[in-house]
C-alpha cells in the first residue's frame, strides 16, 4: 500500500444510480467522499421526490454513512436557480420547451460541482448516469433503454477526462443488483425519477405561475389557429403548450390535431395534422462538440428528443455554434429549446438546443421567437 | 504526530469529561429510581437531584430553586420567552426584544410569540457585533414584556453587555434573558449581582453531555410552562427529572467555573496565535468581531475570494474540524444570519470559516492550522483567479 489512492468526488441523489456508483468505486479502491447538491429550497414538503429532497439527502447520506464514506452536502441553490430555473421559466416565456436536465449537467454537475472536487484535491467526479466514457469519448450506456447521453452533450469537452460513470456499463436490473448485493437496502428499490426535480408533481405551469408576473404574455390567453392562419379557439397561455400536444385542443376534426408550432409574437398556439408535425430537418445553436467538430456532408445518427428513436442524418451547414441538419426520413414534433444530439455509432459528436425545424411541406423554417 | 485530527468545534459540542462520566455512572446503574418515588429509591434518585440542583446554583450565583434542568438550551430559551410573553401578555405587555444575531432557538420563540400577537422588536447592531445602545433605549419601554439577548455570540464570540443591559430592562419593567450557553464558563455570571431574569445553560457545551441544560429563573418571576403534565419541577417542567444528566451538569459546571480563569488564559494565547498566524499568512482576511469584546474561544474568519462550503470540505479531509454559518436540516451551509446583520458583504460572508477552540485544542492544532489553512486559501484563490 504505497501509491496514494486517487479521490473521487461522487454527486449522490440518494437514488440507486449515484448510489451504486459511488459503491462500486470503494469496491475498487478509490478515496471516495460523497456529496449531495442542494439545488431549490426545500421549504415546501414534497415527499418521495425522487431528487434533491430532503428525503433524498437523508438517503445518500445513509449510504455514505453504510459506505464509510464522508458525505457532504453542497448548497448550489443560487447557481442552479440562475443557470437552469431561470433559464427554465425564460425559455417557456420565448413560446420553447425547455430542457434544464442539460443545463444541469453542464453548468451544475460539470461545471459548478467540478470546482468542488478541485478544492478537496479530487482528481475524478463521478455521477450515476448511464453512459460511458471510452478514451476521452463520451458513449451511449449499455442500456440503451437508460441512456442518458441526451442530457449530457453540453459539458465541457475537457471535464471527459476527469469522468467517473461506474453505472454506465450496466443496465439498471444489474444496477439494481448491484444495490441488493452491496446490501444497499436503503435505495435499491427506489422508483426512477422521471420528472424535473425542481418541478412538484410535474405541474410545470405552477412554477410558471410563480415565477412570471401575473400579466405574463406567455400565461395570457390567445388564439388557437391552425396553419394557415384561421382562428378555431382560444387558449389559456401558450406556455402551457408544447410541440406534439393533443390534450386542451378544440376537437371536432377529421383527423387528430396537434400542436405543431408556438408563437410567442402572436401569443398563437397553431394547430395541424399529424403529417403537419413532422419536420425534415432543424437549426440547432449553443452547438457543443465531444469530439473534433464534424465537416459539412458528414452522415450522423441524431436524437430529438429523450427515448426518441435515432435518426440517419446529414450535417448541411456549420456556422460557430449554429448547426442545421437535413434528416433522411422525416421526425415528428422536433421542438425548439429541446436538444438535438449528434452520434458516430456509440460515441456522442456533440449537440445543441433546437432553434427551429424544417418543417416538411413548406421546407421553410418556422422560426420559433 | 503532526497530522493527528484537530477539533475546531468547540462550540457546536465539547466531549463528555471523564469525571462528568464518572459522575453519572451509579444513575445508569444501581441509583436509578424515580426522584418523584417516596420509597428508598427513590429518595436516593430525589437526593441527588437536589444535590445538583444546588450545586448548579451556586455555580451561577442562584439559589436552588431557581435551577430548572431542561433537555438542553434550545429548550430553556424556548421556556425563558414563550413562558414569560405568555404569562405577560395579560398585563398588558405586548412587546418582544431582541437582537439578530441570536440563535435560532431564540428568533424562532420570539417569531412563534409573535406569531401570538407579540410585537417583534429587534435591536440594531453595531459592525462590530455589539449591540447598538442607542436603540436598546429606544426599543426597550414599558411595553415590553420580555428582552433576551445572547450574552456571547456563538458565532463570532463577541461579548454584549449584559449586566448594564439587563438592569436598565429592569428600571421599564421588563423581564430580561440571556442566553449564555456560550458564555457559561467565558464571562463571570453572577444572579445576586446582576439583574438578568432567565439564564439559559446548555451543558454539552462543557463537558456534559448531549440533552441536559437549565433555565435559571430568578425567583419570584412567574411563567407559563412550554409542557404540561407532571408536578415536577414546581410544575414549571413536568416529566421525570433526566437524575444522571443532571448530576453531570452540576460536575461540568463546577469544574468549568474551577477551571474558567486558567482556561479562559489558555485559549485567549492560542486563539491570538492562531489569528496572527493566519493574518501574518493571509494580510486580507477578515475576523469578524475582533473590534470588540470576545469570548476566547471563537474565531471567525473570511478569506475573500474563497467559500467556506468548500475550505470546510477540504479541512475535514485533511482532519481538521470547523465550522460555517449555521447548517440546516438538509446540512448545507446557509449564509450566516449574523454576519448579515452586522452588514458583512455576501460574498465576504459565505467565506466565513468559524474555529472553537477548547479543551482538545493544543500548541500543535494550532500549528497545524496555520500550515493547512493558509495554504487552501491560497489553492481555492488560484482555482477562482483561473476562472
Amino acid at each position: 500500500m504505497t501509491m496514494p489512492r486517487e479521490r473521487v468526488l461522487v454527486a449522490m441523489s440518494g437514488g440507486v444510480d449515484s448510489s451504486v456508483a459511488a459503491a462500486m468505486l470503494v469496491e475498487q479502491g478509490y478515496d471516495v467522499v460523497g456529496a449531495t447538491m442542494k439545488l431549490f429550497c426545500h421549504g415546501e414538503d414534497v415527499p418521495d421526490r425522487p431528487c434533491c429532497s430532503l428525503d433524498s439527502v437523508n438517503d445518500a447520506r445513509r449510504v455514505c454513512e453504510q459506505l464509510g464514506i464522508p458525505h457532504y452536502v453542497l448548497n448550489l441553490e443560487s447557481k442552479f436557480g440562475h443557470d437552469v430555473v431561470d433559464n427554465f421559466v425564460d425559455e417557456y416565456s420565448r413560446g420553447r420547451t425547455p430542457i434544464p436536465c442539460v443545463r444541469c449537467n453542464t453548468f451544475t454537475k460539470f461545471r459548478d460541482f467540478l470546482k468542488k472536487a478541485d478544492a478537496i484535491d479530487a482528481r475524478w467526479i463521478a455521477t450515476g448516469h448511464y453512459a460511458r466514457v471510452i478514451a476521452g469519448e463520451l458513449c451511449r450506456g449499455v442500456d440503451e433503454n437508460k441512456d442518458q447521453t441526451y442530457f449530457l452533450w453540453g459539458i465541457d469537452r475537457a471535464v471527459l477526462a476527469r469522468m467517473i460513470l461506474p453505472v454506465g456499463g450496466l443496465d439498471k436490473a444489474q444496477t439494481r443488483a448491484r444495490a441488493h448485493s452491496m446490501g444497499l437496502e436503503v435505495i435499491a428499490e427506489k422508483p426512477e425519477s422521471q420528472e424535473i426535480c425542481f418541478v412538484p408533481d410535474g405541474d410545470y405551469a405552477r412554477i410558471l405561475e410563480q415565477r412570471l408576473p401575473a400579466d405574463a404574455p406567455a400565461l395570457a390567453r390567445g388564439p388557437i389557429i391552425t396553419s394557415s392562419g384561421v382562428v378555431v379557439g382560444e387558449h389559456n397561455g401558450f406556455a402551457r403548450y408544447t410541440i406534439g400536444q393533443r390534450r386542451g385542443l378544440p376537437g371536432g376534426y377529421a383527423s387528430p390535431m396537434y400542436v405543431i408550432a408556438i408563437r410567442p409574437q402572436h401569443r398563437a398556439v397553431v394547430i395541424g395534422t399529424r403529417d403537419e408535425l413532422l419536420g425534415n430537418g432543424l437549426i440547432a445553436r449553443e452547438v457543443n462538440w465531444l469530439i473534433d467538430a464534424p465537416r459539412v456532408g458528414e452522415r450522423v445518427s441524431v436524437r430529438v428528443r429523450h427515448r426518441a428513436p435515432l435518426a440517419r442524418a446529414e450535417i448541411v451547414r456549420i456556422d460557430g455554434d449554429e448547426l442545421e441538419i437535413a434528416l433522411d426520413e422525416p421526425v415528428s414534433a422536433i421542438t425548439p429549446g429541446q436538444s438535438v444530439v449528434l452520434y458516430d455509432r456509440e460515441r456522442v459528436v456533440g449537440g445543441g438546443f433546437i432553434e427551429s425545424a424544417r418543417q416538411k411541406r413548406t421546407s421553410l423554417p418556422v422560426l420559433a421567437a | 504526530m503532526a497530522n493527528d485530527p484537530v477539533y475546531l468545534d468547540h462550540a457546536a459540542t465539547t466531549p463528555v469529561r471523564e469525571e462528568v462520566f464518572e459522575a453519572m455512572k451509579p444513575f445508569y446503574g444501581p441509583r436509578f429510581g424515580n426522584p418523584s418515588s417516596t420509597h428508598r429509591w427513590g429518595r436516593e434518585a430525589r437526593a441527588a437531584l437536589d444535590e445538583a440542583r444546588e450545586r448548579v446554583g451556586r455555580c451561577l450565583g442562584a439559589r436552588p430553586d431557581e435551577i430548572c434542568f431542561t433537555s438542553g438550551g434550545t429548550e430553556a430559551d424556548n421556556l425563558a420567552i414563550l413562558g414569560a410573553w405568555r404569562a405577560l401578555k395579560a398585563q398588558g405587555r405586548r412587546a418582544v426584544v431582541t437582537t439578530p444575531i441570536e440563535h435560532k432557538a431564540i428568533l424562532g420563540a420570539v417569531h412563534q410569540a409573535a406569531h401570538e400577537g407579540a410585537e417583534e422588536r429587534f435591536l440594531s447592531m453595531t459592525p462590530e457585533g455589539t449591540v447598538d445602545v442607542t436603540s436598546f433605549n429606544r426599543l426597550v419601554d414599558d411595553d415590553v414584556a420580555v428582552c433576551s439577548m445572547m450574552w456571547v455570540n456563538n458565532e463570532i464570540g463577541t461579548i454584549q453587555p449584559v449586566p448594564e443591559l439587563a438592569a436598565k430592562a429592569k428600571s421599564h419593567g421588563a423581564l430580561f434573558h440571556t442566553d449564555a450557553v456560550q458564555a457559561f464558563g467565558k464571562v463571570p455570571i453572577d444572579a445576586q449581582k446582576q439583574q438578568f431574569d432567565f439564564l439559559t445553560i446548555s451543558g454539552h457545551k462543557f463537558g456534559a453531555p448531549k440533552g441536559i441544560g437549565a433555565l435559571f429563573i430568578r425567583r419570584g418571576v412567574h411563567l407559563e410552562p412550554l409542557m404540561h403534565g407532571g408536578t415536577q419541577d414546581r410544575g414549571r417542567r413536568p416529566g421525570t427529572e433526566n437524575v444522571a444528566a443532571a448530576v453531570g451538569l452540576a460536575r461540568a459546571a463546577e469544574l468549568t467555573v474551577e477551571e474558567c480563569e486558567a482556561h479562559c488564559a489558555r485559549l485567549a494565547k492560542l486563539r491570538d496565535r492562531l489569528e496572527a498566524g493566519i493574518l501574518a499568512k493571509v494580510p486580507d482576511a477578515v475576523i469578524h468581531g475582533r473590534g470588540a469584546p470576545r469570548a476566547p474561544h471563537v474565531t471567525n474568519i473570511s478569506v475573500p475570494g474563497t467559500d467556506s462550503e468548500s475550505l470546510l470540505m477540504a479541512l475535514d479531509l485533511r482532519g481538521i474540524a470547523a465550522s460555517g454559518g449555521s447548517a440546516c436540516q438538509s446540512g448545507s451551509i446557509e449564509p450566516s444570519h449574523v454576519l448579515r446583520a452586522l452588514g458583512v458583504r455576501p460574498d465576504v460572508a459565505s467565506a466565513a470559516v468559524r474555529m472553537s477552540l477548547g479543551s482538545l485544542t493544543t500548541d500543535a492544532s494550532i500549528d497545524r492550522v496555520i500550515e493547512v489553512f493558509p495554504a487552501l486559501v491560497a489553492k481555492a484563490r488560484q482555482l477562482a483567479a483561473a476562472e
